[in-house]
């Protein structure tokens, strides 16, 4: 197919576009890694600018992880994001699911309950003293369970469901399957996509895990990665008593930024795909 | 019909289960955490405290930690937040949930709110308890905490000045240029090292003065004989009446001095935008050839190496105070300024056992053992003791950098710092001996209805606008006016005088 001048032109401008956002994208996450992997005396002579290392060492992630606080605090994250992740979904896809029948007695009263959590919110003094009532501070777990459902995820997997057509559901009744059989072996392998698509929403939370953590844990072994990272980034900052401390360079900074967000960044290309897939596919044979 | 009740009552039991299983998980992790006050029977006391800081190593491998545990039979969980604003949101949301820490970091906004809601614990009754602490802070930091003929907060004991202005010898050298004596010569340094291209790479690459915003001009205010430090004006006394810097009688000249220094156009542009420690950053590139910041920043063996990284012959000098029209003076020195103040909750009174825990601790981080424990680390291991003088070692280098975080009531500092920075004493030396205006601002409360963030910033903001010549000098006295209307600042004058007379400082 030939295209004419005028498409020609018109894709151009679009790649160009296309390209020049793409690269603002990229450019501060060039900087990170770049200086990151950059030795720090050849850092300071390029005046604390460089896009393309000319030479190259690791030593700042060794020292991350051989000599500070992040192995362990990346254990605590990965666990309540792994964990955490897990109990979000299951609550969720249990409270979805009922949610999205029409016949659930009082379902416009409980969803009323659901959207209200989204309007108002306690505020942080009484959540904490829930939080503390319940014996959570302190523990991973106060982490985890505070935000174990939200409304907002609920709200998605539960028009997901409504989405499902009714034929299903009868054609598996009419096999004899009961409520529980059809969430597990129906509705949940079908609500796959959806279901990656707010694990990631969780997921995502569960990682970037900091405001619980200063407010609800005082045990330096539990602090998550964020907390430390973000320690590591103050400290340059810090009053002068402690001048004896040493104080991370901008190379160590960089790395730890690095290592607090590629993780996450790594699990992007796997889940994407599901997001654009379709929802239905196959599952209904006409 | 009946399908369809069976299948609503399904699911409920879903949706029950749903909201309710956060619940259940909560309550088997209650169990595990068996933490809060232990009793006594030799039983470890836990003690919690709070405070801002970094470093801090995990709790097993903490030594100061066990140290202090096994000295007093406690089981301290100090935890140290990087920011002050999580700081403030734990501080506080601890305060409001009655789930206080036993110890705890207040500044001076903080010591007043919380005495006046009367969360905090009168220390008077217990000063005889408390000798050894009181003591070792002295008599001047006693007095920083009292609130009302109260004692709401201990201080830590008093500090040394680090900050002066540092010049680069090297460009001074190449340019056939002396060390500035005078506020002039300091300009005139300033605008060579804009010009004249003193690192000689053909490039107009650099300027003169920086520092963190208005505090780089301290000095400058000191030569008219005004107070300042850290950019805030100071309070003190001359000639048997007490001065507020901004009513300075020279402080209109101070500010045209300076404000013609930053027409000359030779400091740092961003000077104003400098936070942190950014300014400290120009002086390693090789951007400034003057900044006024503490010898720390400049002599440490880290950045040292990191300016010797950028320029082979970089040699940085101290520049103390310069002689101009009002004396000769490197900046205000606030002696009633104090480190930190730790308070212990009220609450605390209904336990006495632990109550005297917290006083065991600070009565022996002011004692000789465990003041040398804080401060340098376990004897054999991170010094060694040669007669009376304090030998540091090798792993003291590399583990001590968070002990200061134990350091509840402060340290002897030259000292200390003499110890832990043998090679810079001599800088350590020529900061602390500049003179300085003796200045009172900590010892100040601040008066009801007077909001000490709201004036402060506001000062700054006009002070800026004189320096920078977008408000003209003649406008200084409706400035005041402003000031003192708006702000509520003749209360805190009243105040600050009041107290003043009270400490003795004032007839």
């Amino acid at each position: 197919m030939v295209k004419s001048l005028e498409d020609r032109l018109m894709n151009a401008a679009v790649l160009l576009i296309l390209g020049l956002a793409g690269a603002a994208a990229v450019f501060p996450l060039m900087y990170v890694v770049s200086v990151s992997v950059t030795p720090f005396s050849e850092v300071l002579k390029n005046g604390g600018f460089i896009l393309i290392p000319r030479s190259f060492t690791f030593s700042a992630y060794t020292q991350l992880f051989t000599e500070s606080a992040i192995p362990r605090a990346f254990a605590v994250t990965v666990f309540i994001t792994v964990v955490g992740t897990l109990i979000n979904l299951v609550l969720t896809a249990l409270m979805a699911y009922p949610l999205s029948r029409k016949g659930l007695p009082g379902r416009s009263f409980f969803l009323l309950m659901v959207v209200f959590t989204m309007l108002f919110s306690g505020g942080i003094i009484p959540t904490y003293l829930i939080v503390k009532a319940l014996g959570l501070v302190d523990s991973v777990w106060s982490m985890i369970l505070p935000n174990a459902v939200w409304s907002f995820n609920v709200l998605i997997m539960k028009s997901f469901y409504e989405s499902l057509p009714e034929e299903l559901f009868e054609s598996a009744r009419m096999d004899g399957a009961r409520e529980f059989r059809i969430l597990l072996q129906l509705v949940v392998p079908l609500s796959i996509p959806s279901m990656l698509t707010v694990g990631l929403f969780y997921m995502v939370g569960h990682w970037n895990e900091f405001f619980q953590a200063v407010m609800y844990v005082t045990d330096r072994s539990l602090f998550p990665l964020q907390v430390i990272i973000r320690e590591l980034l103050m400290m340059t900052q810090q009053p002068l008593e402690n001048a004896e401390n040493m104080l991370p360079t901008e190379t160590m900074q960089m790395a730890s930024v690095v290592t607090a967000s590629l993780p996450i960044i790594l699990v992007y290309p796997f889940i994407q795909k599901h997001f654009t897939k379709g929802m239905l596919l196959g599952s209904v044979k006409g | 019909m009946e399908q369809k009740r069976k299948l609503a009552a399904v699911l409920a039991v879903m949706l029950t289960a749903g909201s309710v299983l956060a619940g259940c998980g909560s309550e088997e992790a209650a169990k595990a955490p068996a933490g809060g006050a232990a009793g006594g029977d030799g039983k470890p006391v836990k003690l919690d405290i709070i405070e801002t800081g970094s470093g801090l190593p995990s709790p097993d491998q903490d030594i100061i930690k066990s140290e202090l545990d096994k000295a007093l039979k406690t089981e301290i969980n100090l935890t140290v937040y990087a920011s002050m604003d999580d700081y403030k949101n734990q501080l506080n949301v601890r305060m409001a949930s009655s789930n206080y820490p036993d110890l705890f970091l207040v500044d001076k906004q903080q010591l007043k709110q919380f005495s006046e809601q009367g969360l905090l614990l009168d220390l008077t009754p217990y000063k005889e308890k408390l000798k050894p602490t009181l003591d070792f802070i002295g008599e001047e930091s006693v007095k920083k905490a009292v609130l009302g003929g109260k004692q709401f907060a201990i201080a830590k004991s008093p500090q040394v000045p680090y900050d002066t202005y540092w010049v680069r010898k090297d460009w001074l050298d190449k340019l056939g240029l002396k060390v500035p004596v005078t506020p002039e010569e300091l300009l005139e340094v300033s605008k060579a090292f804009k010009e004249k291209d003193p690192d000689g790479n053909g490039k107009a690459d650099t300027f003169g003065l920086t520092g963190g915003k208005l505090g780089a001009f301290s000095t400058l205010f000191g030569a008219y004989g005004v107070g300042f430090e850290g950019g805030a004006p100071s309070v003190y006394v001359k000639d048997g009446k007490m001065v507020h810097a901004l009513y300075d009688g020279n402080i209109k000249a101070a500010l045209g001095f300076i404000r013609e220094f930053v027409a000359s156009g030779s400091v740092d542009p961003e000077l104003l935008a400098n936070s942190g420690l950014q300014h400290r950053q120009k002086a390693i590139k090789g951007e400034a050839g003057i900044i006024y910041v503490d010898w720390p920043n400049m002599t440490k063996e880290q950045f040292v190496e990191q300016m010797k990284a950028v320029s082979a012959n970089v040699n940085w000098v101290q520049v103390g105070a310069l002689k101009g029209p009002g004396g000769a003076y490197a900046s205000g020195w606030d002696t009633g300024k104090t480190a930190g103040l730790y308070a212990i909750p009220r609450a605390l009174e209904k336990n006495p056992e632990k109550l005297q825990k917290v006083f065991d601790l600070l009565n022996y981080v002011s004692t000789k053992e465990g003041s040398l424990l804080v401060q340098y680390g376990v004897k054999g291991k991170h010094y060694n003791l040669e007669g009376e003088k304090v030998v540091p070692t090798e792993l003291m280098g590399k583990e001590g950098g968070y002990f200061w975080l134990y350091q509840f009531t402060g340290r002897p500092e030259l000292e200390y710092l003499k110890v832990k920075f043998e090679k810079q004493a001599p800088y350590v030396e020529f900061a602390s001996k500049q003179p300085r205006i003796e200045a009172y601002n900590g010892f100040i409360n601040y008066p009801a209805g007077y909001n000490a963030a709201d004036a402060d910033r506001y000062i700054e903001e006009e002070l800026a606008k004189f320096i920078y010549g977008k408000r003209p000098l003649e406008e200084y006295d409706a400035f005041l006016k402003t000031l003192e209307g708006s702000m509520n600042y003749k209360a805190y004058l009243a105040e600050a005088e009041k107290r003043l007379k009270e400490l003795g400082y004032l007839k």
